[in-house]
């Protein structure tokens, strides 16, 4: 069309672009490390499966409309995309053609039919999607004028580009192709309009221009979809659109531990780490690369607050608001993280020359706290560290991860956290159970049930983790008794290890106080170890997930099961026989730490289907859907003062749903489900029991 | 203004005691800083905040103590003494008066703040008896401090009527309820900084006495035996008729338990 | 033959039982007894206190002492010990007796105990019994020195309704006022809400109470008893107890001499906050509920039944 014009357009389009990515890509390499490029293989499953499938959009029952829509924007311009490389080299050379899919191969006219209804596709979703916003207007989305605009300009991409098509098919067929216009025709697949019929509706909308008319028509929508789409281009990294760009390398470089990037095992005999403050996320600049890019990625859909435990119950905590702050943050400093990570450069591991350097670092921290001034210290003790969040999130954000370094600058920096966890950190230091009870009674429950310790059978073969809550609150030890009468009527191999089992430090480490969990740990390990202990069988899905993904790291390696897991098996092999005699409507909340973080879900589901008579009520929130109790991440020791109850919000749903029997499978949320039906004034009519304790009432 | 504030490890109280023949079962048992003592230190330390005083900690006993004593350098405490003597180990409460008066002779305080007594011997008495011995004032109990001046502080006591008001000049020794404050958690950080402070740790002959001079040779009472305490009588629950056991239970609150 | 000096424990003017117990127990020792009564317009008191089983009664009478302060006080008491030459002078149990003790003990070269519930004289040898390690142990005491101080734990001795004594009254100068720890005022109890953590009586109310009635029925017990009044956290998470009358893990931590809990299950947050009590009444109308196991004395009712007969039954003890 015209090279001049679209030279100057291109280098001015993508020079700008390219200024603004290398900013972009500069502040995250000022941030620190993390090795996200192993594993090329499970990262290319993840890439197809969650960003290019788009799982987490059309994959959840709940938003599959919202879903297809967003999934068939976004294959509709990957699609594209290849129709723009076309339309730029038209540019420069009359009748352009891409090798492969030009007019000698099917493949060509495959492509162009498929683009020509992905343009019509695109342009009904864009339509609807200004539709939802201005009518529909779900609460979670956050209506800004940059969400219009893109939206506006997709439609402009997609009208532009079909107008100009309308315009040439209308030139070609019905003016005599003045311009001697290319066009598609192979002998054998025909002329390219048979295989265009939206570019033909097009075509008829403007058909009453004169030849002379069309012609323009033709050429300013060839250079409003160049102008637009390079301006597009321009806007993307300036605002939650640069998840445009980002989302696909965001996705590929995601964490490959499950269930998230695992809490680092920070190296406390380090006296230097406590004077420079680096442990846990203290600064803007401790944050690591990643999480950066998280943050540019965080596209404000709001999915993440929409089951947030939190959010939903009038809590501060706000995840878009969090990762949006946070990116303000960064951008609002990127030139001084970029000159301190300079500096950083340079050290030199010598310490009187590196003081100097660290002097001149100094002067290029960030003037606001991370902590308490960007982000409130309520929005941050708020989580649950249910990760609802990051199950959810379309573009793989991880939320958890962050929330929890930056309590451990709190925690062990700052000293600033919640009064109330002091009682519980000091009865773990002091009795290693967070209500500080004497150590001594660990094993009083089991007083009589004839339950053998390890110190006096250490070759069993299954050591039964009773966790603090088992041990010692009133309610959770009638589930180790009900668990003991299982195992013993399966004759399992089997012992505790009474007053030497200790808290298995999961809260304190939510909680941001790994030096805490690190003194449990180690402990409960040298113990472990010392048994030789291979197979654990634990009542409490927060002791497991601490006993199978954090004690690796120090040298604590089992297999563990949770008692459902167990029990199903033990079914399963005939080891134990139950009736199917429970009564009336049973249903079963998912623990966090059970099902997001383990992803057991159908075996508490197995064992429970089996005592049923009546069979099991599904809630409305359940699997990987479920909704926290409210106790996760050590709200179980913090109070809860801001906003209403969570517990009493996921007792609402399940008394809404008319169960008799609520079965849960961790003592937190047994705990916190019995207190809110009681709150409610329904623990009368609706029991909260353990599996263990239906399985146990029901043994044939 | 220069404090001197005392701490001292006891016998976890959480735990079962058990005792046999006449002694206390050592096994099992885990040692912590006394509760009214850390009461004590944030008392101290919230001084040295709001007043520039200088805060210095002693501990007694024989044995490791470095633990609690980091935990109160993180807490703010300045200084740390710690008198490290096996013979303390069966000092009663007049001699462990002795020490400090020897610790505070040497250190010329304006202020002496201890818990009101230890968790392991629930006796009192030692910083009263400290201010008997230095013939300061001496007011127990307390639950608020004020400072005046540089010579005068107004400090509020629980007393049997209620709350007595008391301007003291200095120096002086108080002790203080566990009301008087909340203490604060130290941050991790401070407990790994304050492994690089020094803890002045001496036996009696480097504080420049020895146990007879204290008294402990010659004690005024001594601990023959420990005798277990009779357990709890596995709570007695009453039911029926509502009037007949509630009059029960009064009577027994009243008669047995004493309590009413 | 002992002398045996009791201190009399006067609040508000009136002597307290604890007076006659301890010189019950001193004339079954067999010991000479007096008593001596420091404090403002406490003369009046001699025929009490002779009454309640002493000889002799030692008299320092002076408005100055309108107000506890420890030195005058410990000093009239130093004096009256010297007067009666006595071996052994006791307290009662108050935070007067727990201030005074130790320094009448440096002054007169004693023996101090605090808190002991038995004494025993063999010949020479005085033996003491006291708890310690928060009441998990007994402490047997030998005392080797010619004199004792102790103060004696509430309800360690019985008052003997037979016993005696006889009116000798010895008024004494009254001690100077000391300069270095100036009293100067007493705010008195009556006047503010008693602080759940100072608290002797803790009276707790729990869900049990259902509503805003239920709590006022229950406060009023705990205003008979001049009681702290505190809650367990579904109170405070109903809106119907203020935060800070949380007792438990998260809240408040009482360790008082008798925590009376009213319609409170018992869960394991709130026994963190209690379970340090000396003495625990429970009321629950479920038989099965956790509170029950910690409790010393149970009553299984509906607590709108129980409480007023609590209440009733406490007025007629106080009468």
């Amino acid at each position: 069309m015209s090279p001049l014009f679209m030279t100057l357009l291109l280098v001015v389009g993508l020079g700008i672009f390219a200024r603004t990515m290398y900013q972009r890509i500069l502040l995250l390499t000022a941030l620190e490390p993390a090795d996200r490029f192993n594993r090329i293989k499970d990262r290319l499953k993840n890439l197809v499966v969650i960003a290019i499938g788009q799982k987490r959009l059309v994959g959840r029952k709940k938003e599959r409309a919202s879903g297809i829509m967003h999934a068939l924007i976004f294959w509709g311009f990957c699609i594209l995309l290849i129709r723009s490389i076309t339309l730029y080299g038209e540019g420069y050379v009359h009748g352009f053609q891409l090798p492969l899919l030009g007019e000698s191969s099917i493949l060509g006219y495959l492509y162009i039919a498929l683009k020509d209804i992905m343009e019509g596709v695109v342009l009904i979703m864009v339509i609807w999607a200004f539709y939802r916003r201005l009518v529909v207007k779900p609460p979670r989305l956050h209506n800004t004028w940059e969400a219009y605009l893109v939206l506006g300009m997709i439609g402009v991409l997609m009208i532009s580009d079909l107008l100009y098509d309308g315009a040439r098919f209308n030139l070609i067929a019905f003016h005599g192709n003045p311009g001697n216009l290319h066009y598609f025709n192979n002998p054998t697949f025909g002329h390219e309009f048979i295989w265009t019929p939206v570019t033909i509706l097009a075509g008829n909308v403007i058909s009453g221009f004169s030849t002379v008319g069309m012609e323009r028509v033709m050429g300013l929508m060839f250079w409003i979809h160049i102008i637009t789409q390079l301006t597009f281009l321009n806007i993307l990294p300036l605002g939650k659109h640069f998840h445009v760009i980002t989302s696909l390398p965001n996705v590929f470089l995601k964490s490959l531990d499950y269930p998230h990037d695992k809490i680092k095992l920070l190296d406390l005999e380090d006296e230097s780490v406590w004077e420079e403050e680096t442990l846990g996320v203290n600064h803007l600049y401790q944050l690591n690369w990643k999480q950066g890019l998280d943050l540019y990625t965080c596209t404000e859909c709001g999915r993440c607050k929409e089951v947030c435990p939190t959010y939903v119950t009038d809590k501060p905590l706000n995840l878009h608001d969090f990762n949006d702050t946070l990116k303000a943050e960064l951008y609002a400093n990127a030139d001084n993280l970029i000159q301190r990570a300079k500096l950083a450069k340079t050290l030199t591991g010598d310490a009187e020359a590196d003081a100097k350097t660290k002097e001149k670092m100094a002067v290029f921290k960030p003037e606001k706290a991370l902590v308490g001034e960007v982000i409130a210290l309520d929005t941050l003790w708020a989580c649950t560290t249910c990760r609802a969040c990051e199950q959810v999130c379309p573009v793989t954000i991880e939320q958890v991860p962050r929330i929890i370094a930056m309590r451990q600058g709190q925690t062990l920096m700052q000293g600033e956290y919640p009064q109330e966890l002091n009682t519980a950190f000091k009865g773990l230091e002091r009795n290693g159970n967070p209500w500080g009870i004497g150590y001594d009674k660990r094993a009083d429950w089991a007083e009589g049930l004839d339950v053998k310790l390890m110190a006096d059978h250490p070759e069993a073969e299954y050591l039964l983790w009773v966790g603090c809550a088992g041990s010692f609150d009133d309610r959770t030890q009638k589930v180790s008794k009900a668990l003991v009468k299982i195992l013993k009527a399966a004759d399992v191999d089997f012992a505790i290890l009474g007053t030497e089992e200790k808290c298995t430090g999961d809260f304190a480490r939510r909680a941001g106080n790994e030096m805490m969990y690190q003194m449990m740990a180690t402990e409960n390990i040298e113990v472990l170890n010392g048994y030789n202990v291979k197979k654990i069988i634990a009542a409490c899905p927060h002791c497991l997930n601490t006993l199978r993904h954090d004690y690796p790291q120090l040298g604590g390696h089992y297999e563990v099961f949770h008692h459902s897991d167990f029990i199903n098996q033990l079914i399963a092999g005939g080891k134990i026989r139950v009736k199917k005699s429970l009564a009336g409507t049973l249903t079963y909340h998912d623990p966090c730490y059970l099902g997001r973080y383990n992803e057991i879900y159908d075996a508490p589901r197995s064992v429970l289907n089996t005592l049923a008579s009546q069979g099991l009520n599904e809630l409305p929130r359940h699997g990987t859907e479920s909704f926290c109790c409210g106790a996760g991440g050590g709200r179980m020791w913090m109070e809860e003062t801001i906003g209403t109850r969570i517990n009493v919000e996921r007792s609402r749903e399940i008394v809404a749903e008319k169960a008799e029997t609520v079965a849960v499978g961790c003592p937190f949320c047994l705990t916190m489900i019995e207190d809110g039906m009681k709150e409610l004034n329904k623990d009368e009519e609706i029991k909260t029991r353990d599996i263990a304790e239906l399985v146990a009432e029901h043994l044939a | 203004m220069k404090i001197l504030t005392t701490v001292k490890k006891v016998v976890d109280v959480e735990l079962n005691i058990h005792v046999e023949n006449g002694a206390i079962l050592e096994k099992g048992l885990q040692y912590v800083i006394n509760a009214w003592d850390e009461n004590g230190v944030e008392a101290a330390v919230q001084l040295k905040e709001s007043h520039k005083a200088e805060t210095t900690l002693v501990s007694l006993g024989s044995g490791d103590n470095t633990d609690i004593i980091r935990k109160c350098y993180a807490m703010g405490i300045d200084n740390a003494i710690h008198i490290d003597d096996p013979a303390l180990e069966k000092a009663d409460s007049p001699t462990f008066a002795r020490v400090l008066q020897k610790v505070y002779e040497a250190g010329e305080y304006d202020l002496v703040i201890t818990g009101k007594q230890a968790q392991d011997t629930d006796a009192g008495q030692a910083g009263i008896m400290l201010a008997e011995f230095l013939n300061i004032p001496c007011v127990s109990n307390v639950i608020k401090i004020q400072v005046t001046d540089d010579a005068n502080i107004q400090v509020s006591r629980l007393g049997d009527a209620g709350t007595e008001v008391v301007d003291v000049t200095l120096p002086a020794v108080i002790t203080v309820s566990d009301s008087i404050n909340e203490p604060r958690l130290p941050a991790m950080r401070g407990i790994m900084m304050a492994k690089k402070k020094k803890i002045n740790v001496m036996d009696l002959a480097g504080l420049g006495t020895s146990f007879a001079e204290v008294g402990g040779t010659a004690p005024k009472s001594e601990i023959v035996e420990f005798l277990p305490t009779e357990k709890r009588k596995g709570g007695q629950k009453f039911e029926g008729d509502p009037a007949e056991i509630t009059a029960k239970v009064v009577d027994l609150l009243v008669n047995e338990a004493k309590v009413l | 033959m002992t002398n045996i000096l009791v201190v009399a424990d006067i609040k508000q003017g009136e002597l307290k039982g604890s007076t006659a117990e301890l010189l019950s127990k001193a004339r079954a020792l067999g010991a000479d007894t007096a008593v001596v009564a420091v404090g403002s317009q406490v003369k009046d008191l001699a025929p009490q206190l002779a009454a309640a089983g002493s000889d002799t009664q030692y008299i320092v009478d002076d408005p100055a002492l309108e107000i506890f302060s420890a030195k005058p006080f410990s000093e009239a008491v130093v004096k009256a010990a010297g007067e009666f030459n006595a071996d052994m002078v006791w307290f009662g149990f108050s935070e007067t007796g727990k201030a005074a003790a130790p320094r009448v003990a440096v002054q007169l070269e004693a023996a101090c105990a605090t808190e002991i519930i038995d004494v025993t004289i063999d010949g020479d040898t005085v033996q003491i019994i006291r708890p310690a390690i928060a009441n998990k142990v007994q402490q047997k005491v030998k005392v080797n020195a010619s004199k004792l101080v102790a103060v004696v734990r509430a309800g360690a001795f019985e008052a003997d309704p037979e016993v005696t004594g006889k009116e000798n009254v010895i008024t004494l100068d009254p001690p100077e006022k000391d300069t270095a720890a100036r009293v100067k005022e007493l705010i008195s109890d009556a006047s503010g809400e008693i602080d759940l953590t100072d608290a002797d009586i803790v009276v707790s109310v729990g869900r049990g109470a259902k509503d805003q009635t239920g709590v006022d029925m229950v406060k009023a017990l705990a205003d008979d008893l001049a009681a702290g009044f505190g809650s367990s956290r579904a109170m405070v998470d109903a809106g119907l107890m203020a935060h800070n009358k949380q007792v438990g893990q998260t809240g408040k931590i009482v360790a008082p001499s008798l925590y009376i809990a009213v319609g409170i299950s018992g869960a394991i947050q709130h026994l963190a906050g209690m379970n340090g009590s000396k003495v625990i009444l429970a009321v629950n109308k479920d038989p099965e509920a956790p509170i029950f196991n910690v409790a010393d004395f149970g009553i299984v009712g509906d607590l709108f039944d129980v409480v007023p007969l609590l209440k009733e039954e406490i007025k007629k003890i106080r009468a």
